[in-house]
């Protein structure tokens, strides 16, 4: 192999071999005596094409020297991406994503994770992205590599997050929004999903119990958060759109001490400013106190600022707690202020027959989020009004069906992923009785995990838990009877950070803690995946113990 | 709310102590609230064999065929029709396996086929198997990016596709950046940014306590420059819009008169935004005389190259954003001309002082505690306006594996010389007319069909083009042959804006293009 060939002067004899990807010309060299061979990679992946040639070494010359390739004079006439390659590599990939995610890692026998330090696996992992490309057995390796020191958030043992477990109806809607890669901003390009989102928004309205309204899906609770103070405020000053906030004045949000910190980078990202988010104060369990929201809003007027919204949470983020929505209502009703209720994690529960109660006065909402899903009681027009920009170029007026469909000047996005499938399949699935069945579950579980946990010693929780949410502290056998030593709450802080620590470093689960307002680290253990047992709940609280005893 | 609440966990604590105790051995029903915890509810093995024969249905209609040149690009059926075909009713009880399988199938069916060849329609197109595969396993692995913690694989390859797309703008010194849910999100970044590089107290007193703000960009600029005003408390109306020249380039003399004026009515000007590749015409304004006037003036200079920043792979093409390294930030969307899958936003910053952290963080306890046994600056979830979000650059990382830096170029020179041939053809061909020569790879022409082509310029004959594009597009979209946008524009009838992304299409389908909006409109 090696050596150089002048491809100009060449005269192709014959051209025997072809493909999308590669051609193969075959000449004598009458000076040298030689038989050459020209290939042009349509491509540029050099190395790999000497592998593949290996089967060709008997021939007496092998160049790489492609054509030129001047401007206008490309290979226009063949696709330069060639899908017999790619449908090799996807159907390896698939099985690997199959064998090493999904069934490894919601295997209760494997690890939840695999810990390395960020430098260690900067290096394991080869980031630099090179100048040439990869043959495909390394990148099937970087696939296997990815799905080892992922943390296996569809693992049983997985209660870091308020999200786990795997449903493969969803995911399945996922794999194929994937495949087909649509944008959600006209019928035109995405007729399916448009009525989709429709229907899967109709849908939740009617558990949260709306005749009307409307909605859009969005990219995390913490944008819908934002469209709902986007949208309060544009309601109480419509000016705002086009003057900007000098034209109103100083503003007031209202929203409890245990709201997702959502709010505030929502304040500060729509210029109201995070001190005018009066926090209101919470009782033990986390839920607001209504006569502080009074007293917080009769502050604020004091203080010169315009009262404008309250943002109440249904499931907060670490207590799982639900702030009264009936009497905030009647609050906002006396006072005119737009409710919002964030139920992004608590939301579910309206499913449930049992537990929907937590929500009580939620049909009196003015706008709620639920796990990224905007929803609106009000005018229709109201967030169109609000967001809108009319682009020409999308949204024509003078196309040939309904132009009420094309939703995506609602949003504030222009390009929107498609979010509603992945829903709109498992709900198709498993039917509104079967959501409501895990919904039920989850909260058995965390029952009998609390009943479990009461009898332990060394656990002690924090409250009774109202939702999924079960917040707790290991005492460790060298702090118990020791509440009144100087020290404790120092040493207690210490406790959950070096058993989380060893909990990742051995993969045997995972778990947040966090401290909240005069407590110290504390663990907070969510259950939702429904492929869970009793059984993982004994072994949950047998973890704890065995990691922490000997601190 | 109390007493309810009460009375439930009474009611609920008697039923659990009723339940029997867990003796050894033998595992008896464990019963709460009527609930049976024995085993998971979720059956994995009928999940799995779901899923196994999901797959190849995925595969063959909603990947090989949905690319396949030979096949329809969409299936049109009428919003009414398609929500009878669809039963998109979500009822109470669930369904069974193959006719979950029979939903897949009309889904893919009457879905438009974006990875098609002759899907010209938006600034997305064609599919890359290597990004597919990335989107497979972030989807199969579920991850969001808050922190190293959750998704260490994740945030260290979106650091390494950070660093070499701010290697690629030319930012010597380095920058900083963020993934984020679309070009318009990566707008308002920017000018959040920007506010607070100006004015920190934002974030704390609000717009209130600050003078009136006055940013700037062209005409021609992505409408999302006006939401993210809206959105962002600024005002509409303190956004002020710089013409642009015939070709649709921001003339930087006005700019400068802008400027003028908002300092002139007491205002507070802070921040331009450029525009590398607008949507319709693909134009690029000339960053470098808009830089030295930012410079002059201290604003702050973004760049929204969403859609042209492609062109910053090739060495040839890269001179259109010439001056693009003296930008303060700038947002890129690979999703777009480098195929990375939707969606794939990137939002940088020159910055090296932590910018982004300051301006968006709000230290939730829960997350980013600081007693944590790791570096903690890998947790960079706190520089996003978001919570949760999508591990979005980790498709992009492994088709850049897969095809290195020189395949991403080819690709990009591809597109522009098919545009070449494309304009060419237009030239040649009656009945087409050119909008202006193609700078990108929006190629904007006009169908004149052959009953108007005698008429003389005029209102009249605008008119009446005004009319073709519309019926033109109808009639390519029942048929199902291809997809292309049309729109008016400024004071411009009705006129295609064809768009070449997707290394598959050959020149074959560029001659189709032309062939078929004749036909299709021959007889208008």
């Amino acid at each position: 192999m090696g050596g150089e060939c002048i491809f100009q002067s060449s005269q192709p004899v014959n051209r025997y071999l072809q493909c999308h990807e590669l051609v193969l010309y075959k000449y004598r060299n009458h000076a040298k005596n030689l038989l050459v061979i020209v290939i042009i990679d349509f491509r540029i992946r050099l190395p790999r094409l000497y592998s593949t040639l290996s089967a060709l070494t008997s021939l007496d010359y092998v160049t790489t020297t492609g054509p030129s390739q001047p401007y206008g004079q490309q290979h226009l006439n063949e696709p330069l991406l060639d899908h017999r390659e790619g449908q090799l590599f996807l159907t390896e990939a698939f099985k690997v994503i199959l064998e090493e995610v999904l069934c490894k890692g919601t295997d209760v026998n494997e690890k939840v994770c695999e810990w390395r330090e960020p430098e260690e696996l900067a290096t394991l992992l080869d980031l630099e992205l090179r100048e040439y490309g990869e043959q495909q057995h390394q990148l099937l390796q970087r696939v296997r590599d990815v799905a080892k020191y992922s943390v296996k958030t569809n693992h049983p043992r997985f209660f870091n997050q308020l999200f786990a477990g795997v449903d493969y109806h969803a995911l399945t809607g996922r794999f194929l929004t994937e495949a087909l890669n649509t944008s959600q901003y006209t019928y035109e390009v995405a007729p399916v999903f448009v009525l989709m989102e429709d229907e899967v928004l109709s849908k939740l309205r009617s558990l949260v119990g709306w005749a009307q309204g409307d909605g859009i899906f969005c990219p995390g609770g913490t944008m819908s958060n934002m469209y709902a103070m986007n949208l309060a405020r544009y309601r109480a000053f419509p000016e705002v759109k086009l003057k900007g906030q000098w034209a109103l004045p100083r503003l007031a949000v209202f929203t409890s001490q245990e709201s997702h910190y959502s709010v505030m980078k929502a304040a500060a990202f729509q210029g109201i400013g995070t001190e005018n988010v009066f926090k209101v104060n919470v009782d033990d369990r986390g839920c607001m106190i209504t006569d502080d929201l009074s007293e917080k809003i009769e502050l604020a007027k004091s203080q010169g600022a315009v009262p404008f919204l309250v943002h109440a949470t249904s499931g907060t983020t670490v207590q799982g707690a639900f702030d009264p929505l009936e009497p905030i209502a009647d609050i906002c009703d006396r006072q005119g202020l737009w409710m919002h209720v964030d139920a992004a994690w608590g939301g579910s529960v309206l499913f449930s027959k049992e537990h929907r109660h937590l929500m009580r006065g939620v049909e009196r909402w003015e706008s709620g989020a639920c796990s990224g899903i905007q929803l609106l009681e009000c005018n229709f027009d109201l967030l169109k009004r609000c967001h809108s920009a009319d682009a020409t170029y999308l949204f024509q007026q003078d196309k040939f069906y309904d132009m009420s469909l094309d939703t995506g000047d609602k949003s504030i996005q222009c390009g929107r992923k498609v979010d509603c499938l992945k829903l709109w399949l498992m709900w198709k699935a498993v039917g509104s009785q079967g959501l409501e069945e895990r919904v039920d579950r989850a909260f058995a579980h965390t029952r009998y995990l609390v009943e479990k946990m009461m009898k332990r010693e060394g656990f002690q929780l924090i409250g009774k838990p109202e939702f999924v949410n079960v917040c707790f502290w290991f005492i460790p056998p060298s702090l118990r009877g020791k509440e009144n030593s100087p020290d404790y709450q120092d040493r207690l802080s210490k406790v959950a950070p070096v058993i989380k620590e060893r909990m990742i470093k051995q993969g045997t689960m995972m778990v947040g803690y966090q401290p909240l307002g005069g407590r110290v680290n504390f663990f907070r253990m969510i259950v939702i995946s429904p492929q869970l047992s009793y059984q993982d709940m004994t072994f949950f609280l047998d973890e704890i113990e065995r990691l922490g005893n000997n601190l | 709310m109390a007493p309810t609440n009460e009375r439930h966990m009474n009611d609920t604590s008697s039923k659990a102590s009723a339940s029997p105790a867990e003796p050894k051995g033998k595992r008896p029903p464990v019963l709460v609230d009527g609930v049976t915890l024995n085993g998971p509810t979720l059956d994995i093995r009928e999940a799995e064999s779901f899923l196994r024969d999901a797959m190849p249905i995925i595969m063959e209609e909603a990947v090989w065929k949905a690319t396949d040149v030979k096949e329809k690009v969409c299936e049109w059926r009428s919003p009414e029709q398609l929500k009878d075909l669809l039963d998109l009713e979500l009822r109470e009880g669930g369904e069974a396996h193959p006719q979950i399988l029979q939903r897949c199938r009309d889904a893919i069916r009457y879905s438009v086929k974006t990875g098609h060849p002759l899907f010209f329609n938006q600034l997305y197109a064609g599919m890359d198997p290597y990004s597919l595969v990335g989107r497979f396993i972030t989807e199969a692995i579920n991850p969001s990016l808050y922190t190293y913690e959750v998704a260490p694989v994740f945030l260290l390859t979106e650091e390494a596709v950070l660093q070499k797309m701010i290697e690629i703008i030319g930012w010597q010194e380095g920058g900083d950046g963020i993934f984020s849910p679309g070009g318009s999100v990566s707008n308002m970044y920017a000018v959040n940014v920007a506010r607070y590089h100006h004015c920190p107290d934002v974030k704390v007193l609000g717009l209130s306590a600050l003078p009136r703000l006055v940013m700037f960009t062209s005409q021609e600029c992505h409408y999302s420059v006006a939401k993210a005003a809206a959105f962002l408390g600024i005002g509409t109306n303190n956004v002020y819009v710089i013409p642009s020249d015939k070709r649709g380039k921001m003339i930087p003399a006005e700019f400068e008169k802008q400027v003028q004026r908002a300092k002139d009515e007491g205002a507070l000007p802070f921040m331009v935004n450029a525009t590398a590749g607008t949507t319709v015409l693909g134009a690029f304004d000339p960053l470098e005389e808009i830089a030295d006037i930012c410079e002059r003036h201290n604003l702050w200079m973004h760049v929204d190259a969403c859609w042209g920043g492609g062109a910053l792979m090739s060495k040839k093409h890269r001179y259109l954003l010439q001056g693009i390294h003296r930008a303060n930030s700038v947002a890129w969307n690979p999703h777009k001309m480098l195929m990375a899958g939707l969606q794939c936003c990137a939002f940088m910053v020159r910055d090296k002082t932590n910018l982004l952290q300051r301006c968006h963080s709000a230290q939730a306890s829960y997350l980013f505690q600081q007693d944590k046994f790791y570096d903690v600056s890998y947790d960079t979830g706190d520089k996003s306006i978001q919570c949760s979000r999508k591990p979005d650059a980790f498709k992009f990382w492994l088709m850049w594996k897969a095809i290195g830096t020189k395949g991403l170029e080819e690709r990009v020179d591809r597109a522009l010389a098919m545009a070449r041939y494309l304009a060419e053809e237009i030239k040649k061909r009656d009945g087409f007319r050119l909008v202006m020569e193609p700078e990108y790879t929006n190629v904007c022409f006009w169908y004149i069909p052959p009953s108007l082509r005698d008429m003389a310029d005029g209102p009249e004959f605008w008119r009446n083009v005004h009319a073709v594009a519309p019926v033109v597009k109808e009639r390519m979209m029942k048929k199902g042959s291809m997809m292309v946008g049309y729109q008016p524009h400024g004071d411009k009838a009705n006129f295609f804006r064809q768009i070449i992304i997707s290394p598959q299409v050959s020149r074959e389908d560029m001659d189709f293009l032309l062939d078929q909006i004749h036909s299709l409109g021959m007889d208008l």
